[in-house]
């Protein structure tokens, strides 16, 4: 009788086998993935062509021709140069911004939690719409951040359109959008923090310098180092606040690499030039990133080992 | 109503041998516990037979019938987890009635199944509760009455009454033969505890790294243990384990105890000359007279009344120290020196360096011969 | 913490008063310039008290502005349909790809899994116009140029990663056990799928689903390039107003306000979730 139960339920017409199974259910996904991966090599492959679009007859394989330009363009060295100032100076001063919020709102209280929601509002806002809202603020005839400055003695300060000015105000508006990021980040990990090294020093009564530096901060590199490494990555690419507040300018002040790759590409049509920049941009990138996943990973397992 | 042959059964993670190449048979309507310490292989052998895993090698057939190759909701097996794996997201009902809704059965059988096995096992009253609304005792009942509800005819319980307190463990251990005779049900049980290995199975298996080290009926597995872990596994308090080394005189074999010779009058041939270990079970010694044969000195050290024994902790001449039970309500010393005695029958001896016994009657190694 | 001294707590309130007024300022700054008249704004000093107008929500939303010169066509209710499609659909589609996706990755070991997985998150660390210039030019060819399904193709670099990496995290954390116990009952895998892995991780699903929205509602530079002004979202159309109708601030105002507001809302009812969607899980616990 058991018997005849079991052959009842027998698989019947169509089944998946075990093995096929996860390949099936991660396919589609997959195929997304190979779609973006050949405009990848397209790019490679430019990237080592003389191809204008102005001048679609003249492409032809110009091998390192593009990469070798570039040692010996000085635009090339201030996009270089811009980008990776760009970078340094908004991962910094979002890192010291970010950690001080953090740590000013560690406790937890109505008011505390209160206000780093708050402060996601910001970080939620479309980067290209941030430096919009800036540009209206900061607009010369009236704008609210102009009328400031002349009140603090900065006639005629003039923010994005000067060339001097330019950077502090692109990176002012990238610290707006991204220091709640690092904020939120630091404020979980800081949270997470056992509590008892702290409590111990207490007692003693050891000095709070001593303690930031020599727990804390050891303590909370790991979330540190995920925040900064996830930052650099996103700031060295960065494009929308640029793009949308000053196109790169005045002149080629802020011309950094996706901004001189777009400019490249749709204004000078030369896409091999452009091409060969995303190339390198791609690799600083990629160096980077593998740094950040290797750190990202130990981080996620022990956040998982707690858990 | 469902046997279940397992054959050769290999199973690696990585380069870890979990299960090296088990054979093992369970009739139809038995009940064999698989008893051993955590990582013996117990829980992977349960899930190979209930296809959420699969072997690397060998064969798997229940009821005759080859199932290898089979996923897990054809295979029409009852199981039960140890960490009761309930649904969360599920009434207690729900939770039971799956595997009845697998099977397309109408709302009205399925409502009077879950309802039969609910009040079976007394949780009638809490099946429109969640699982996080359940006491421990009444999950544990929950996913027994969900491996139960099907009526399957192989069923898997994986240390079922390893989370519950011990008063519930106390009362399952009472009921569940019962249950599960009553269900006619082929039945696997895993468990570290000894007790419920000895009261529930008709065989245990006892495994130890991916291998079933010896099977038997409990009683064979408690009187003529494989070898010293499984002695001392099995039995509370735990057996006496003493070095000696056997000789022979005119009257048979005999080993020193205290400078007293203690005839052994079941012990092998093989163990004269040898190092052993003597393993004396505390229920195996009895308290005597000084003029009696054998009779060893010693001085009592503790006694500790259990429920239904009373243990008492001496120590010999020479500073070794023994368990000595004797059921309650029997005559005993409390204090001072006193004589012991061995049941020279139920001595058991055991090679020093390898562990295994050494005995004649091999009975519980042929019984177990596929296993071996 | 407990032994602060008053002029600590002084000094930590002005810090977070000050933090507060510099992340907020710019926000509430553009929400009362949209309801000022253009006359207003451009007032010296600017004017903190003022007489409300709606007149550059109504313009917006009607699509006819009134100016001295004649009336203007805005099509900027056009630019936030694009996005909320846009956006939506994106979410939709990465979902149906990403779900099933996460499950394997998750559920199944399998040869190579670790590997895809990680190509598909370093999608979300390359260059964005390493793979769109290219992509402008295959586009033209195949048609798929200013299109909305080839903007949803793209949207997925965005999507994708986000939903596989924090949906695989939420099914990793149901016990197998769990499931292993409805396959036993007797359910197909796919029913397992349905009826105990999707609800369990139902939570995290919604959570990463509302955060890949975010991040397509934000996103700029692919429609930037892939898209011309009938398919642009907010954040592309409101910089193309801003160059078109000049010295409309009232209305831009507005404009800005109408374009956050979206995801300022889906945040701040989903900040639960936001750290660890935001750091892929990294922080999670």
């Amino acid at each position: 009788m058991t018997a005849a139960t079991i052959q009842r339920n027998r698989p019947s017409g169509f089944r998946i086998s075990k093995r096929v199974l996860p390949y099936l259910l991660s396919l589609p996904a997959l195929l997304v993935c190979i779609g973006i991966l050949i405009p990848f090599l397209t790019s490679v492959v430019y990237s080592f062509q003389r191809y204008r679009l102005s001048q679609p007859w003249a492409r032809q394989f110009n091998w390192g021709d593009n990469y070798i330009s570039f040692f010996t363009d000085p635009k090339f060295w201030n996009t270089l140069q811009v980008s990776l100032l760009y970078a340094g100076i908004t991962v910094v001063l979002e890192l010291l911004l970010g950690l001080g919020i953090a740590m000013l709102l560690q406790k937890r209280s109505t008011l505390n939690n209160f206000i780093s929601i708050m402060l996601l509002m910001p970080l939620m806002t479309a980067p290209a719409l941030a430096a919009l809202m800036w540009k209206l603020m900061t607009n010369p005839g009236f704008g609210v951040l102009s009328y400031l400055a002349s009140l603090i003695g900065l006639q005629d300060f003039r923010w994005a359109s000067s060339p001097s000015t330019a950077l502090l105000t692109v990176v002012l508006v990238d610290i707006w959008v991204y220091t709640p990021f690092i904020m939120i980040l630091l404020l979980a990990g800081l949270r997470s923090l056992p509590t008892q090294p702290f409590e111990a020093a207490a007692l003693d009564g050891v000095p709070r310098s001593f303690v930031f530096f020599r727990i804390t901060l050891p303590m909370l590199t790991p979330y540190i180092l995920t925040a900064t490494l996830f930052r650099l990555l996103d700031s060295i690419q960065q494009f929308d606040i640029i793009y949308a507040m000053t196109q790169g300018g005045p002149g080629d002040t802020l011309t950094v690499f996706q901004v001189e790759a777009y400019l490249n590409f749709f204004q000078s049509t030369n896409v091999g030039r452009s091409a060969a920049l995303m190339i390198i941009l791609w690799a600083i990138t990629y160096f980077l990133s593998n740094i950040f996943i290797k750190n990202w990973l130990r981080l996620r397992e022990r956040a998982r080992g707690q858990a | 109503m469902a046997s279940l042959e397992l054959r050769n059964i290999v199973k690696r993670y990585k380069s870890q041998t979990v299960l090296d190449n088990l054979s093992l048979t369970v009739a139809d309507g038995e009940t064999l516990v698989l008893f051993g310490p955590s990582g013996a292989g117990k829980t992977v052998l349960l899930r190979l037979v209930a296809g959420v895993i699969d072997p690397d090698e060998g064969k798997i057939l229940i009821g005759g019938e080859d199932m290898t190759d089979l996923d897990a909701e054809f295979r029409g097996v009852g199981m039960a987890f140890q960490n009761f794996a309930l649904f969360p997201h599920m009434t207690a009902f729900d939770n039971i009635a799956t595997p009845l809704q697998a099977k397309h059965s109408s709302q009205g059988t399925i409502k009077t199944g879950v309802e039969s096995v609910a009040k079976l096992l007394k949780i009638g009253h809490v099946l429109s509760h969640k699982p996080r609304a359940l006491s421990n005792g009444q999950k544990q009942r929950t996913a027994l009455a969900r491996a139960l509800v099907g009526s399957p005819p192989l069923l898997l319980l994986d240390d079922p009454l390893r989370n519950v307190d011990a008063k519930l463990r106390f009362e399952m251990r009472l009921e569940l033969p019962r249950l599960l005779a009553d269900r006619g049900a082929t039945v696997i049980y895993v468990t570290q505890d000894y007790k419920e290995a000895m009261a529930l199975g008709d065989r245990i298996a006892v495994m130890s790294q991916g291998v079933v080290k010896q099977l038997g009926t409990p009683e064979q597995i408690y009187r003529e243990p494989a070898n010293v872990e499984i002695a001392r596994l099995f039995g509370d308090p735990t057996i006496n384990l003493l070095d000696v080394k056997p000789a022979r005189d005119a009257k048979g074999i005999y080993v020193g105890l205290s400078n007293v010779q203690v005839h052994l009058a079941g012990a092998h041939e093989a163990a004269v000359g040898r190092d052993c270990v003597i393993g004396l079970r505390p229920e195996a010694l009895a308290f005597v007279d000084e003029r009696t044969p054998g009779a060893i000195p010693v001085t009592v050290e503790a006694e500790t009344p259990l429920n239904e024994k009373i243990v008492t902790l001496v120590r010999t001449v020479r500073g070794r120290e023994i368990l000595v039970s004797r059921p309650s309500g029997t005559p005993g010393q409390s204090e001072g020196k006193v004589y012991i005695a061995v049941d020279s029958k139920s001595a058991l001896l055991f090679d020093r360096t390898s562990g295994e016994r050494i005995g004649s009657k091999n009975v519980v190694n042929l019984r177990s011969g596929e296993a071996a | 913490m407990e032994h602060t001294s008053l002029l600590e707590r002084i000094l930590r309130g002005i810090a977070l008063a000050l933090v507060v007024i510099f992340f907020m300022f710019p926000i509430v700054w553009i929400l009362m310039m949209s309801f000022q008249t253009n006359e207003t704004i451009l007032r010296i000093p600017p004017q903190l008290v003022f007489e409300p107008t709606l007149a550059n929500y109504t313009a917006l939303i009607t699509g006819k502005l009134m100016t001295a010169a004649g009336t203007l066509d805005i099509a900027f209710m056009r630019n936030l349909w694009n996005s909320v499609f846009l956006s939506v659909t994106s979410v939709a589609v990465a979902l149906l790809l990403g779900v099933p996706a996460a499950y394997a990755f998750a559920r199944h070991k399998f040869r190579g899994s670790e590997d895809i997985a990680f190509t598909l998150l370093s999608f979300r660390f390359a260059p964005a116009l390493l793979v769109l210039l290219p992509l402008t030019l295959y586009f033209q060819k195949l048609g798929l140029a200013n299109t909305y399904i080839g903007l949803i193709w793209v949207y997925q670099l965005i999507c994708l990663p986000l939903i596989l990496w924090i949906v695989r995290g939420y099914f990793e954390d149901i016990p197998a056990d769990i499931e292993y116990a409805y396959r036993i009952a007797g359910h197909s895998w796919f029913a397992t799928f349905r009826k105990i892995a999707l609800p369990l991780a139902g939570p995290g699903i919604a959570a990463a689903g509302l955060l890949a929205f975010i991040f397509a509602w934000n996103n700029f530079v692919f429609a930037l390039v892939l898209a011309s002004a009938d398919k642009q979202p907010v954040t592309v159309g409101a910089l193309a107003f801003i160059t078109s109708s000049g010295i409309q601030y009232g209305q831009i105002s507005a404009a800005i306000v109408l374009s956050i507001t979206p995801t300022l809302a889906l945040a701040l009812y989903a900040q639960r979730y936001l750290v660890e969607g935001l750091s892929l899980g990294a922080v999670k616990g």
